[in-house]
């Protein structure tokens, strides 16, 4: 009788090896030292999640259990060239872009990095340059609530952008940072780490993709933080187009200062299970966010978001709307939540959540939830479950459309409330073909 | 003939609502269907287009020689026959000029032949939106969406200049249109008379008649033509109502 080994991913055991990845030449970042050792000690205290966990209970991590995922813990990848991954690249842009395959950053696939007055872009591993104290002082800060994963980045952050737009800089070109993930016999877990500081006055854009090369098996664990100075403006894009075999975590930490505004456009199209937790918490008055979100669940595909806003203080604004598609035995998850505290009289909060189901196999999770303390608000939410519709779909087809491509259209139409944020820029035009394709295969 | 009905009966939702009805319409003909309300009149144009849900249990359809009740509703449209709505559905978040494109080509292809590309398209379809006085604005816009009464109306117009069917049926295209309105459009679907196009024009009341003057005027009742003549028929039933033709038809 033959001994098998249990194949599966543990965790805690992982955060125990005590070995973190390195820097270009194997050297380990001396300076992100003590966050790892708090990740990691917090990574042992935390739970697996499972069903028992509220938070996890229609997101079972089942995946793990079934592979043995390798922390990359050496990059960068050279062996990657322009000609494997220029099909991923948006035509037309001057987008300052910063490429990362599987967690390192890749120098020779980054463009147009021009390093301007009150801009400075550094990247974890150091090769951009020694980051400022400005920014080695708010990693890890923003980032409060974690679970798990979370914990785990942070102790096992590979490599990642630091942006800080001084005081009343605007950056005009959208910097753009490209994930693209490649799947190994062994299935890589890969922590991209990004922190996005813009002081007061400042205004940039931020464009987050994840993409892959071939159809492998790759689990990435993000962690994202955005600081937002008084006045500041962030537009933030985010596109999951993972590949069908992938994981997918992402968490999203945003803090909102005095009058400061924050436009989130976040799209998952991709992978086999994707978690987004997006924690957005305002700390100034008189801030404003808009948060929308498209999620596409195609058959065997579960995709979730978990949204949480934070009113803390008076006189924010928040607009949240996710939107979902469901086909064949695809199961989305939704939770979205607002918290506004005593003290923030004078919040107005509109949460809203449709979803479209193409097949009756599919499965919607959604929760909506308001948590109200303060007693001068004006908040909202509301929640739709529905089907194409058939006037709709008829009037398409007697205009010479066929079913397949009146569908796609439909689809596109119901995506384009969220789409239409970033309409005439070269990814819209990207997520649009790419929905379409997910859907519906033509031709 | 372009269209020939012939003994058609159809039911929507077990409830049989076309009784076995006859029709046709020759090569650059105009004809006119009236009836009350509730006597098939939509029912057959939608029939005609290939709605799911209305069911052909006896008789036939067919344009220029061609069966359509095999045909899917995209390739009857690629054949040459197009149906405006009597109201037009919105489409959100679907632009217009997009739409207009998608079908245009979609129709071209049905047929075998090249699809027009996108500049010689805008040429093509701001030629047509002067046809039927429509604003430009309109073509950024969403399907009908947030549309007026009439603008949904120029725009089924609109689209009937566009893809040139060999047979347009206009149902109830008068309603909701006020008098400057309904000139523009019957302007428009006069200008597209030919003798290579029969149109059909499915109408309760003869308003509309005034402004497109049609060769033949049929009276639907009871799910039958009861009663067919020139447009002087449209005349007398202006004059005296359906009530004894339904009777007729009734008895009939």
């Amino acid at each position: 009788m033959s001994v098998v080994e249990a194949a599966g991913t543990d965790l805690h055991r992982i955060v125990a090896s005590g070995k973190w990845p390195a820097a270009a030449g194997k050297v380990p970042i001396e300076w992100l030292g003590a966050i790892r050792e708090r990740g990691a000690a917090l990574a042992s205290n935390l739970p697996i999640p499972d069903r028992k966990l509220e938070a996890w209970r229609y997101t079972p991590i089942g995946f793990l259990t079934k592979a043995l995922y390798q922390p990359v813990l050496e990059g960068p990848f050279d062996a990657v060239q322009v000609s494997d991954v220029d099909e991923l690249f948006l035509d037309g842009t001057d987008n300052i872009r910063l490429v990362f395959v599987n967690g390192y950053l890749a120098t020779a696939l980054c463009s147009n990095i021009v390093h301007a007055d009150g801009v400075e872009l550094r990247s974890l591993g150091g090769s951009m340059g020694e980051p400022s104290d400005e920014l080695r002082d708010k990693l890890d800060q923003v980032a409060d609530k974690r679970h798990v994963f979370a914990a785990l980045n942070s102790a096992l952050m590979s490599d990642g952008a630091l942006i800080h737009v001084s005081a009343n800089v605007t950056e005009k070109r959208p910097i753009e940072l490209l994930h693209i993930s490649l799947g190994l016999e062994q299935p890589p877990m890969c922590h991209p780490r990004h922190l996005i500081v813009l002081e007061s006055g400042a205004s940039a854009e931020v464009i987050e993709r994840y993409c892959a090369i071939g159809d492998g098996a790759y689990f990435n664990n993000a962690l994202i933080e955005v600081s937002l100075g008084a006045g500041s403006r962030l537009r933030h894009v985010r596109s999951q187009e993972e590949s069908a075999k992938a994981q997918h975590l992402s968490d999203l930490h945003v803090r909102l200062g005095t009058e400061s505004r924050y436009a989130l456009t976040s799209v998952a199209l991709g992978s086999a299970w994707s978690r987004t937790d997006i924690r957005v918490k305002f700390a100034g008055e008189g801030a404003h966010a808009e948060l929308d979100g498209l999620i596409l669940a195609r058959d065997r595909q579960l995709n979730d978001v978990h949204l949480s806003v934070h009113h803390d203080v008076p006189n924010c604004t928040s607009r949240e709307t996710f939107k979902g598609i469901l086909d064949g035995k695809g199961k989305l998850v939704f939770d979205g939540y607002i918290h506004v505290a005593q003290d923030a009289q004078k919040t107005d909060a509109v949460l809203a959540n449709d979803n479209l189901m193409l097949s009756r196999s599919a499965e919607v999770d959604t929760k909506p939830q308001l948590e109200i303390y303060a007693d001068d608000v004006k908040c909202s939410h509301g929640t739709t479950v529905g089907e194409l519709d058939q006037d709709m779909l008829f009037y398409l087809r007697s205009r010479g459309i066929p079913l397949a491509r009146a569908r796609q259209m439909l689809c596109q139409g119901f995506a384009e409330e969220v789409f239409g944020r970033i309409v005439g820029t070269p990814l819209y035009d990207r997520i649009r073909r790419l929905l379409a394709a997910r859907l519906y295969e033509t031709e | 003939m372009m269209l020939s009905v012939k003994n058609l009966q159809a039911e929507v939702d077990g409830k049989e609502i076309l009784k076995g009805l006859d029709l046709e319409v020759g090569a650059g003909e105009v004809h006119a269907i009236m009836g009350p309300n509730g006597s098939g009149k939509s029912t057959l144009a939608h029939v005609l287009a290939g709605r799911d849900g209305y069911e052909v249990t006896q008789g036939s359809a067919s344009m220029d020689g061609t069966d359509l009740l095999e045909l899917e509703p995209e390739e009857r449209a690629a054949l040459g026959l197009f149906l405006a709505f009597q109201y037009p559905v919105e489409l959100p978040g679907v632009n217009n000029t997009h739409f207009l494109k998608e079908a245009y080509n979609a129709q071209r292809r049905g047929r075998g032949e090249s699809e027009l590309d996108s500049v010689s398209f805008l040429r093509l379809i701001r030629e047509k939106m002067e046809m039927v006085s429509m604003k430009p604005e309109l073509l950024k816009r969403p399907v009908n969406a947030g549309f007026s009464g009439g603008e949904k109306k120029r725009n089924e117009i609109l689209q009937m200049a566009l893809f040139e069917p060999k047979l347009a049926i206009l149902d109830e295209t008068d309603s909701g249109l006020d008098i400057d309105a309904l000139r523009t459009v019957s302007d428009g679907v006069n200008a597209l008379r030919s003798p290579a196009r029969s149109i059909v024009v499915v109408t309760h009341y003869q308003r509309l008649l005034d402004y497109i003057e049609p060769d033949h005027v049929h009276v639907l009742a009871g799910g039958r033509i009861v009663r067919s003549g020139d447009k002087t028929l449209a005349k007398e039933l202006e004059r005296r109502g359906y009530g004894w033709l339904s009777e007729q038809g009734e008895a009939a």
